[in-house]
């Protein structure tokens, strides 16, 4: 490659330098020589033999120059060439292109997404240092902290700067017409201090705001700031208005608005304020309040913070046995908590369309060859010309290069587009708002494209000039090629990756089928959900709060076209945890292994609501003075076998709030913790939730969201200060709660299309050339009387013969790397033999019909025509 | 230096140093300058200032391949010789000489005309 080693010239002008050196010290050395044979002494002699060669350093430069502008003048004739030529071919060139670009667009689309979420650091300043800390109860998966316990890990230990908490609840903002629900975030002290970001306009909170009883402070979000204020730079100051039925409104001022990049806890934040910890109820030890995070200091690994931390909780366990004595402590780089489990589908995505990319570069090459082949007259003439193997290999290589620059840029303007797609298809994903198009993601698009310029090209551009120079040896024209052969493998592992991701495909979009198949065991259509903004602040009174919540029951249920209303804290059918230990007061003994449940709190119309049946007992009723609980029949087949658990009181040893609980009944199972989840024992406490987060279920009798209006008005009418929001029917909340499975299963299925197509594409090209190159031979059999349907068949068992070994190879591969979805499916094994029997038909369905044109294009071929052309 | 010297007409220096290398051997630089003053019998002498960058420039252009060999003195010395490409240039070169001196002795015997 001499424009390449002319580039080397360039960059690494020592070398040339140095071969000049030695030339021309020669040439002085033999002067010098001559002039002393003649007569003249030694120092004469060298003298004048340098002073004969001119201006020493000067001739190395002007030689070098020549080397260098030589080169560069070369690389531009050879880009230039390559233009005309691809010209030339425009279907050759366009398909070429479009396969590049689909390859490299997807590609990049994917990086974008890669680099956005996983990559590149979260939005603050030194976030590598930032860590998430819960507390774990061997009991209770409660990772959230009381405030006092947080104030002392912050107190006592040495590896963080700062550590703080936060919590954030639902709030209605009574200033315009109807309350507008508003996310409020309520932060410890050191909030602002940890994340290291200041506001931009205003400041943090005093020390005198974060006390229980100081003055009222707000600071809000830069979004909620160019909602509602238009971005007005004399916000500070301006109030907005709070408060429940209870104790009036309050006015807070606006102290501080932070900057757009600034989105804790939620995307969809609006106001920060402070949580006081020495409010007399946030003393107790038990209390779980906040998320904990902090902010490690410089230096220190994540190992010695949490050996720190435990060191710390060790010791207040022996300060407050009964409360902290059992806890300890989880810390979690903060990223990682971020982008939880969206890592390994965005990697597999990478993965597939990297084979994608792979496939469409060996597309290419087989393309390429054959236009090496077709060009190959014109090669050997170069050579004979003399032109070097180097200079023809350079040529060639910068035809591909155009076209795979050509093919980024189109690539990269699909994978702009495609960002948009991301986006609005993925918008639950963590994070999926910082995904654009930025420098990284075009130098990316080119490192691909030179890598395609190098996987594409070199093969061809080498075996097209080898050939040539045989032929210009020997001085005639090869009618068959071998580079025929290559294509044919070229082909066969184009078919093998299409295969290897279509399994992939298959087995995702199998297990979403699957999924939809499931029986959940209770109804999903005709409800509809929704929340009434509350604060934790009024469970103060939590009679208060049921009455409300009873109230708001009764007029849902009141409305004409609403057959049932209940609440619930978590949606059936939407992935959660919340596992309980529970102790039954009488009918176990000790040694029996320990009652585990999944714990959820209802109110009694619940089951009625969602259609699950009573199996056993009764439907519990909230009953004064006692607390009533209903249990599954898999609670009751696992821990009560032979024997009913109607009438026995369970407990939960370590729950302040829940007293022990009398069975009333057992229901049906259903799959309350994810659709995808067999049911497992459940138990229902039955009392109507009515904190902050609490969902309220309308059974409608029609379509669910044509009630949406109605329900909205008529909780208006009795909390005129409360609002009404995220109102959805509740089958689309569980498939929302899926949207990162259906958009994974959804990009495999279109890169796996894409890798068929492309696959289809090489075949048919491949086919097609083989028919071109055996034309004559082709003419004569037919002329000689070989029957048409000979010939079809002849090109369509080359064709599949090709596609079949490609896709044994292609379930082998699958059979290896389908492995990696094995946490993703559901309902399929990662070797399902119908899944990959479906690939293979599909593959060798359409394989035919790709080998099918150009066999029947070579049957219909009219032997005369033929034999006139050679 | 008492000798006369003549020095080449630019672009003259190619044709010379292709026609040098046309016997088929290989020659290094200085050996092509002293073939050149040793046939033109002195008349000619290469400008050593301008010899190298010629041959590197016909070396890129691909009239001449050069290689790193040794003298019979076993020196290091660059050698160049002539490809195909460089054969037909001469050809070109060759001719387009003769047509100019050709036309320059016509114009030089030429009457003088007065318009």
């Amino acid at each position: 490659m001499a424009w390449f080693g002319r580039l080397w010239n360039v960059l690494r002008p020592s070398r040339l330098q140095r071969d000049l050196n030695r030339e021309l010290s020669f040439h002085v050395l033999e002067r010098t020589e001559e002039l002393e044979a003649g007569g003249m002494n030694p120092e004469e002699a060298a003298r004048m033999a340098q002073l004969q060669l001119g201006n020493y350093p000067l001739q190395v430069e002007r030689t070098r120059d020549m080397d260098i502008q030589q080169g560069l003048e070369a690389t531009l004739r050879n880009l230039r060439h390559a233009v005309r030529a691809l010209a030339k071919a425009p279907g050759f060139t366009a398909t070429v292109v479009a396969t590049l670009a689909l390859g490299i667009g997807a590609n990049s689309a994917v990086f974008s997404a890669i680099y956005a979420v996983l990559l590149r650091p979260l939005p603050f300043p030194n976030a590598d240092r930032l860590v998430t800390l819960s507390q774990l109860n061997p009991k209770m998966r409660e990772p959230f902290v009381a405030p006092a316990r947080l104030a002392d890990w912050n107190r006592l230990n040495t590896t963080f700067q700062a550590i703080t908490g936060y919590y954030s609840e639902d709030e209605s903002e009574l200033s315009g017409e109807l309350p507008e629900r508003l996310t409020r975030a309520l932060v410890a002290r050191r909030f602002l201090e940890v994340w290291g970001v200041a506001p931009q306009l205003g400041r943090d909170f005093t020390p005198l705001e974060e006390h229980f009883g100081g003055p009222p402070a707000v600071i809000i979000s830069d979004r909620f700031w160019r909602r509602r204020f238009n971005a007005d730079p004399n916000v500070i100051g301006k109030t907005l208005r709070f408060g429940t039925s209870r104790s009036g409104p309050q006015l807070v001022p606006i102290v501080g608005v932070m900057p757009a990049s600034f989105q804790f806890p939620l995307r969809e934040v609006d106001l920060w304020s402070p949580s006081p910890d020495d409010a007399f109820f946030a003393h107790g030890r038990e209390l779980t309040w906040y998320s904990g995070v902090g902010r490690l200091k410089t230096g220190v690994t994540l190992a010695q913070a949490r050996s720190n931390l435990a060191a710390v909780q060790a010791e207040l366990g022996r300060e407050f046995p009964k409360t902290d004595a059992q806890l300890s402590v989880e810390i979690e780089p903060l990223k990682d908590a971020t982008i939880g489990a969206v890592r390994g589908s965005l990697w597999i995505l990478f993965g597939s369309v990297s084979l994608l990319l792979l496939i469409a570069c060996t597309n290419v090459a087989a393309l390429l060859l054959s236009r090496a082949a077709a060009r190959q007259q014109e090669i050997s003439v170069r050579f004979s010309l003399g032109a070097s193997r180097s200079s023809v290999v350079g040529h060639l290589l910068a035809e591909v290069f155009i076209l795979a620059v050509s093919g980024a840029a189109v690539g990269l303007l699909l994978a702009g587009a495609a960002a948009a797609v991301f986006r609005s298809l993925a918008k639950d994903l963590p994070r999926i708002q910082e995904i654009a198009l930025d420098w990284r993601i075009v130098f990316y698009s080119l490192a691909c494209a030179l890598i395609a310029t190098l996987v594409c090209g070199l093969l061809p551009a080498i075996r097209g000039t080898r050939n040539a120079l045989a032929d210009s040896a020997r001085g005639t024209r090869t009618t068959v090629s071998g580079g025929n052969r290559t294509q044919f493998v070229l082909t066969g592992v184009q078919v093998a990756l299409a295969v290897t991701l279509l399994s992939g495909a298959g087995l995702l979009i199998r297990s979403l089928q699957q999924l939809g198949r499931v029986s959940p065991g209770f109804e999903t259509e005709h409800i509809l959900t929704f929340q009434v903004s509350n604060a934790w602040g009024e469970t103060a009174d939590m009679k208060a709060v049921v009455r409300r919540v009873h109230r708001i029951l009764d007029t849902l249920q009141a409305l004409p076209g609403v057959e049932a209303a209940a609440t619930t804290y978590d949606l059936p059918g939407v992935p959660s945890d919340y596992q309980v230990e529970l102790k039954a007061d009488q009918g176990r003994a000790e040694t029996e292994p320990k009652v585990i449940a999944e714990g959820r709190t209802v109110s009694p119309s619940y089951f009625a609501a969602l259609g699950i049946p009573l199996l056993a007992g009764e439907t519990c009723r909230e009953e004064a003075g006692i607390y009533t609980m209903m249990v599954n029949r898999a609670f009751a087949n696992a821990y009560f076998a032979g024997s009913s658990p109607v009438g026995h009181h369970l407990s939960q040893p370590d729950n302040l709030y829940i007293p022990s609980s009398v069975v009333r009944g057992v229901v049906g199972d259903a799959r309350e913790t994810g659709l995808d989840r067999e049911p497992v024992p459940t138990v229902y406490w039955c009392f109507s939730p009515g904190q902050p987060g609490t969902r309220y279920l309308a059974r409608t009798h029609g379509d669910p969201r044509s009630m949406s209006e109605t329900i909205r008005r008529a909780v208006h009418q009795i909390e005129p200060l409360r609002s009404v929001y995220d109102v959805a029917p509740l089958a689309d909340q569980i498939s929302d709660a899926y949207s990162e499975n259906r958009l994974r299963t959804i990009l495999l299925a279109f890169f796996a299309s894409a890798a068929i197509l492309l696959a289809c594409v090489g075949l048919y090209g491949t086919i097609s050339y083989a028919v071109n190159l055996r034309k004559r031979e082709v003419g004569l059999r037919l002329a000689l009387g070989a029957m048409r349907s000979q010939v079809v068949r002849h090109f369509l068992t080359q064709g599949l013969l090709v596609s079949a070994l490609g896709c044994l190879a292609g379930i082998a591969m699958a059979l290896a790397f389908t492995r990696v979805l094995a946490g993703m499916l559901y309902g399929v094994s990662a070797n399902d033999p119908a899944t990959l029997a479906g690939v293979a038909i599909v593959v060798l369905s359409v394989s035919f019909l790709a080998s099918l044109l150009p066999a029947v294009r070579a049957a219909r071929l009219e032997p005369i025509e033929v034999l006139r052309d050679e | 230096m008492g000798t006369r010297k003549n020095d080449i007409l630019q672009g003259t220096l190619v044709l010379l140093v292709l026609k040098t290398l046309a016997s088929g051997r290989k020659m290094h630089g200085y050996a092509i300058t002293s073939h050149i003053q040793r046939i033109s019998e002195n008349l000619l002498r290469v400008e050593e200032g301008s010899l190298y960058p010629a041959l590197h420039r016909m070396e890129q252009d691909g009239w001449l391949r050069a290689e790193w060999g040794q003298t019979e003195k076993n020196r290091d010395a660059r050698f160049y010789s002539l490809t195909a490409k460089g054969r037909k240039q001469l050809a070109q070169e060759q001719e387009s000489w003769s047509r100019l001196t050709e036309g320059v002795a016509r114009v030089l015997r030429g009457p003088l005309e007065v318009e």
